[in-house]
Formats: structure tokens, C-alpha cells, sequence
């Protein structure tokens, strides 16, 4: 009997060795040391440094949050929606009732859920682009009736303001003044990779569950992933929960963090876009492909913002269409491929 | 109910329908005859009106002649696109397709922020856009009048074009059956280039329009583009010939939510989406 097929067995008996969530204890390890590290490498700069990495990390849940949906073969455009709705259920809670400010963000992930259960609900027999028009439409109405609801209570064209989550005091002597953004911008930091984490782990379970394999079958083929006894209904509305629930509390912590809600903002079409655009860089339907797309999507970024004021935008719309012609697959899925060629390569 | 009110939202709808259905008949072509469904549809429309623009900034031409120039170089940019980008993902999945022409649109949007800037962009001083006509009470614009007139007889050429014509009898060919169009000898991908150039024609022409009857920003393609999918979806997707009811229907319920409704005129997007939704959940259900 030859060694690797006793490993095999092994492997069986105990499962694959849990790469993926060794993985999720590194990120998370890397996340807790990141500010520290900024600010001894960078000293002052760091301020804008973390800043930019919550940008990172926030894409991340953005971009993993729809490729959850996305898995069930369906490609939402009401991303924004979830996000705007988790967004202004924050700031209605603050200006409209009197509770702890971070209730807001939990009860932002209760709110997109259940609009994304009402538009789930409404467009279960939906496909492909009429699934997505809907969406959009959706999206678009939401956006017009937060835009229009009376003034007094949700802004209007103004929007809300929206207290920070954190308000670290300067106390003169014992501490430098930009020491007070840096005390902030790390307790945001760590928010986001607390909620990336738990996004993580969400994708992750649904990955070693047995619903991954419901997902793929009705991506390929729902109406024969029912005849195979796969719950349609019940797998599609649970990917609408998850999706939005994550997008949801992003959405009110992002709220907090910028001060403000606007509907033209908060529901931007742009989250929509940025939302869909990474997943596919990165790579669909993966944990990681979303991930990965994230990090290379927001140093492009940075790079353009700098040097185009107004149409930085137009890299996405590059990325997109480079991706699409010449890896359709993504980074993670044009990296795996060429990495198994060349093992096969060496076994020859 | 003021009768007068009414008379007027119903002829500003009409008259609206008429550069809906220019539009929208183009993003049909795309999807009845490619099968390409194209969010940069818009975009191509956005294109037309600040072309437009700038040949009224720096030469002067007037908006009548940019008809003729427009609508060639729309059709030639089209015709580049479809070469270098949409040849490639015809037989891939609908998903990769979908987003190519996103990806396309985000493009196409953000170099005319680039160039233009995101600011209204007026083409001033133009005698006939003052001019108007009253009709029993009911106020008519000379140029809302004009862009209906042409519109509509675009419209019935294409519809000429598709139904007499030996390149319209090809489109049609290809649009039922790709393979049996191949088989008896179509060339299908010289086809499918002459349906993208003239269904991005068709939306630059309708661009030219837009330039004189508003100020447009960049922003004009997106709120195009839906508006096009609200009335192709109205249509029921690459039925081409329903686009011209499907706009009169859409057209006309902005135009009375508009009018009638208290602060409707801001209201005019929700109507379009409440559309488009209505319209999509309802059919699915009726099928099943």
C-alpha cells in the first residue's frame, strides 16, 4: 500500500485539514496587529494609512456580502439598497429614539434583511437579467421614497447627520494632537475586521455545509436543482438574509464613521457597482476571490484617487472589462488553474 | 380635475414617448437581434448629446446639422465596440455578458466626467427653442414637436427597414436561429456589427435631442438606460415592435404622475421603477 493512498484514508476519517479556517485565524491575528504596526512604521501618517485599510476591509464585506447571494446564480443590483437601509435605520434610531448608539448597527442588519426578504420574496421566479433589472428597480424606488419621505423625518435631499461611534478626548500634555484621529480611526479598524471576520465565517460555513452544493446546482440549473430535491425557495431566501444582514451593519457603521446619510450616497448606484465589480476580479463564487479583489481593487484605487479628481471611477469600468475578456474566472480562479497546470507538469 | 391640466400631461407624454421609443428601440435591436442585453445603451445616447454640445461650442454647427454627423460617428463608435469587446462574450454566459457592457458603461460615463465635467451642459442661444404653439389651452414646444416627428419616423424605418429590407430580413433571420441563419449562408457576425452600430446610432441621434430639449449631465446615460429597460421590459424583452406602445404607456404615466400628483415632478424615477418591478414580478407569477 503506497503512502499517499493511507494519507487519503486519513484524511477522510478526520476530514481535509480546515485550511480555510486557519486562514481566518491568521487574517485575524494580522487585523489585531495592523494599527500597532501602522503607527511604528508610519508614526503620523498612519492616521490615513488605517483609514485607507478600513476602506480595504470595508470593500471586502461589501464584495463577499453579494458574492453570497450571487453563489444561488442570481446577480443582485440592490446591493445599495441593503446598505442604504442598514445606513438610515442608524440614523433614524438616533435621531428618532433615544437608545445606545451602537444598537444601531445590529438593528441596521434586522432592517436590510428584512427588506431583502421582501424583495427575495417578490422575485423568487426571477432569472438572470429580468432578476437583475428587478433588483435594480427596486433599488431605484427605495432610493426615491427615502428621498421624498417629510423632511422632519428622514432629511430629505439633506440627509441626517450621524454622531460618531467613537470620540477618543485629548488630554493636552500626555498626548500629541493627531494621536486623537489615529485612537479613532483604529477603533473603526478593528470594527470592520470584527464584522469581516464574522463575514468570513459566514461564507466559510456555507462553503463546508451541504448548502454550497444546493447554491451550485441552482446556479447551474434551478428548475432541476428543485426536480433534485434542493429547497430553492428556502436556500434562496437564506442567501438574501446573510447577504444583507453583513451588508446591513456595514452600512450603519459606515454611516457613523463618514457623520452623515444622504440618499444619493447611501443608496449610490456606485455601491451597487463596487458591490459586483470585486467578487469578479477576485474571483466568483469563492471566499477568497472576493477577498483578494478587495485588497487589489481599493491600491488601484488609491493610486487613481490621486491622480484623477472626478472619473477616478473609470478604472472599475476597466477592471471589469479587462477581467471579463481575459480572466473571466478571476485572480483566485486564473491563479488556481495555472498552478495546477504546473503541477501536473512536475508529476509528468 | 382641471381638464386643461390633463390635455397638457397627456400631449408632454405623447410627445415624450417619441424619444423614449428612439432610444429604447435601439437597446431591443441589441437584445432582440444579438442577444446582447447592453447597460451602456444609455451611454451611447450620453455620447450624442455632448457631442452635439461640443460641435455647437467649438464650431458652431447647429443641433439640426448634428443629426447627420452624430449619428455616423455613434454608429462607427458602436461598430468599435462591438469589434474589440462584444464579438468575444456572444456565446458566454449571460452574467459575463450583463456585466461586459456595466463594465462598458462605467467607462463610457466616467470619460465624459473626465472631459466635460459632472455640470449641466446647455447649448444656448438657439432661436427655435423658445418657439411654442397653443392648441385649445394645451401649450406645445416646437422643439418637443420636432424630436417626436423624427423619432417616430426612425422608428417606422427601422420597422420598414426590418420587415422590407434584405439586411432588416437578415436581422430577423439571425434573431430566430443563429446556426440556420449561418447555415443559409448569413454572414452572422457581419449582422450582428450592422445591428450594434445602428442601435448605437439610433440612441445618439436621440442624444442630439436631449442636448436641446434639457442641459444634460454625464448622469443622462444611467437614468437612460433604465429608462429604456423600463420600456423594453414593458415590451417584453427583444420584442421590438411593442416598443412604441410600451413607451407610449411608460411616457404617459411619468408624464401624469408628474402633473397630477403633488411634488410629482421629482417623483418621475420611482414611476419608472415601480414600472419596471410591477411589471417583472407580475409577469413571473403569471407564468408560473
Amino acid at each position: 500500500m503506497s503512502a499517499p493512498a493511507a494519507a487519503s484514508r486519513a484524511e477522510a476519517r478526520r476530514g481535509p485539514f480546515p485550511w480555510d479556517l486557519l486562514g481566518v485565524v491568521v487574517l485575524a491575528i494580522i487585523a489585531a496587529f495592523t494599527p500597532d504596526l501602522l503607527r511604528f512604521v508610519f508614526d503620523r501618517a498612519s492616521v490615513s494609512y488605517l483609514s485607507i485599510a478600513s476602506n480595504a476591509l470595508s470593500l471586502a464585506i461589501l464584495a463577499l456580502s453579494w458574492d453570497m447571494l450571487a453563489r444561488t446564480g442570481n446577480l443582485s443590483l440592490a446591493h445599495a439598497a441593503f446598505y442604504g437601509a442598514g445606513a438610515y435605520t442608524t440614523a433614524l434610531l438616533v435621531k428618532h429614539a433615544d437608545v445606545p448608539l451602537w444598537l444601531g448597527i445590529p438593528l441596521g442588519g434586522v432592517v436590510a434583511v428584512a427588506f431583502a426578504l421582501l424583495l427575495g420574496s417578490f422575485t423568487l421566479r426571477l432569472r438572470g437579467i429580468y432578476f437583475a433589472i428587478a433588483t435594480l428597480a427596486f433599488a431605484e424606488v427605495l432610493k426615491s421614497v427615502v428621498h421624498h419621505a417629510p423632511t422632519d423625518f428622514a432629511g430629505g435631499n439633506a440627509g441626517m447627520n450621524v454622531p460618531a461611534l467613537f470620540r477618543p478626548v485629548f488630554i493636552a500634555g500626555e498626548m500629541e494632537r493627531w494621536e486623537v484621529a489615529y485612537m479613532r480611526n483604529e477603533a473603526y479598524f478593528y470594527v470592520y475586521a470584527g464584522l469581516l471576520v464574522a463575514t468570513v465565517l459566514a461564507s466559510i460555513l456555507l462553503q463546508r455545509s451541504r448548502l454550497r452544493h444546493a447554491m451550485t446546482a441552482m446556479r447551474t440549473n434551478e428548475e432541476v436543482a428543485g426536480v433534485m430535491g434542493v429547497r430553492a425557495t428556502r436556500v434562496k431566501l437564506l442567501a438574501f438574509t446573510l447577504s444583507s444582514a453583513f451588508v446591513g451593519m456595514l452600512g450603519a457603521v459606515e454611516a457613523h464613521r463618514v457623520g452623515s446619510v444622504l440618499p444619493e450616497q447611501s443608496f449610490s448606484v456606485a455601491t451597487t457597482v463596487l458591490a459586483l465589480v470585486t467578487p469578479i476580479f477576485g474571483g466568483l463564487y469563492t471566499t477568497l476571490g472576493p477577498i483578494v479583489g478587495a485588497f487589489g481593487l481599493s491600491s488601484v484605487q488609491e493610486l487613481l484617487r490621486r491622480t484623477f479628481a472626478d472619473g477616478y471611477l473609470i478604472g472599475y469600468g476597466v477592471v471589469l472589462v479587462l477581467t471579463i475578456l481575459f480572466m473571466p474566472r478571476g485572480v483566485v480562479g486564473t491563479l488556481g488553474t495555472f498552478f495546477r497546470r504546473r503541477r501536473k507538469g512536475a508529476q509528468r | 380635475m382641471d381638464l386643461n391640466l390633463l390635455a397638457q400631461a397627456l400631449v408632454s407624454g405623447i410627445l415624450a414617448a417619441g424619444l423614449y421609443a428612439l432610444v429604447s428601440v435601439g437597446l431591443a435591436l441589441a437584445i432582440g437581434v444579438i442577444g446582447i442585453v447592453n447597460f451602456a445603451h444609455g451611454e451611447f445616447f450620453m455620447i450624442g448629446a455632448f457631442l452635439a454640445y461640443q460641435l455647437f461650442v467649438s464650431f458652431g454647427i447647429d443641433p439640426v446639422w448634428s443629426l447627420l454627423l452624430v449619428a455616423p460617428a455613434l454608429g462607427l463608435i458602436g461598430a468599435l465596440i462591438y469589434t474589440s469587446t462584444i464579438r468575444f462574450v456572444l456565446k458566454a454566459p449571460e452574467l459575463n455578458q450583463m456585466l461586459l457592457t456595466f463594465g462598458i458603461g462605467i467607462i463610457l460615463t466616467n470619460m465624459a466626467l473626465l472631459i466635460w465635467g459632472g455640470d449641466p451642459r446647455t447649448i444656448a442661444g438657439i432661436a427655435y427653442r423658445s418657439i411654442g404653439y397653443q392648441v385649445g389651452g394645451v401649450s406645445i414646444g416646437l422643439v418637443p414637436l420636432a424630436s417626436f416627428v423624427i423619432s417616430f419616423t426612425l422608428v417606422l424605418g427601422l420597422y420598414w427597414m426590418l420587415a422590407r429590407t434584405p439586411i432588416g430580413r437578415a436581422m430577423r433571420a439571425v434573431a430566430q436561429n443563429r446556426t440556420g441563419a449561418a447555415l443559409v449562408g448569413l454572414e452572422v457576425n457581419r449582422v450582428y456589427l450592422v445591428a450594434f452600430a445602428l442601435s448605437a446610432a439610433l440612441a445618439g441621434i436621440g442624444g442630439v435631442m436631449i442636448a436641446v430639449i434639457q442641459s444634460p449631465t454625464p448622469g443622462v446615460g444611467l437614468a437612460f438606460t433604465l429608462k429604456a429597460f423600463a420600456i423594453v421590459v414593458v415590451a417584453g424583452l427583444g420584442n421590438i415592435r411593442g416598443v412604441l406602445f410600451a413607451s407610449l404607456f411608460v411616457a404617459i404615466s411619468e408624464s401624469l404622475v408628474a402633473t397630477l400628483v403633488p411634488n410629482g415632478d421629482t417623483l418621475r424615477n420611482a414611476v419608472f421603477f415601480a414600472i419596471i418591478f410591477a411589471v417583472l414580478v407580475w409577469r413571473s407569477r403569471r407564468v408560473a
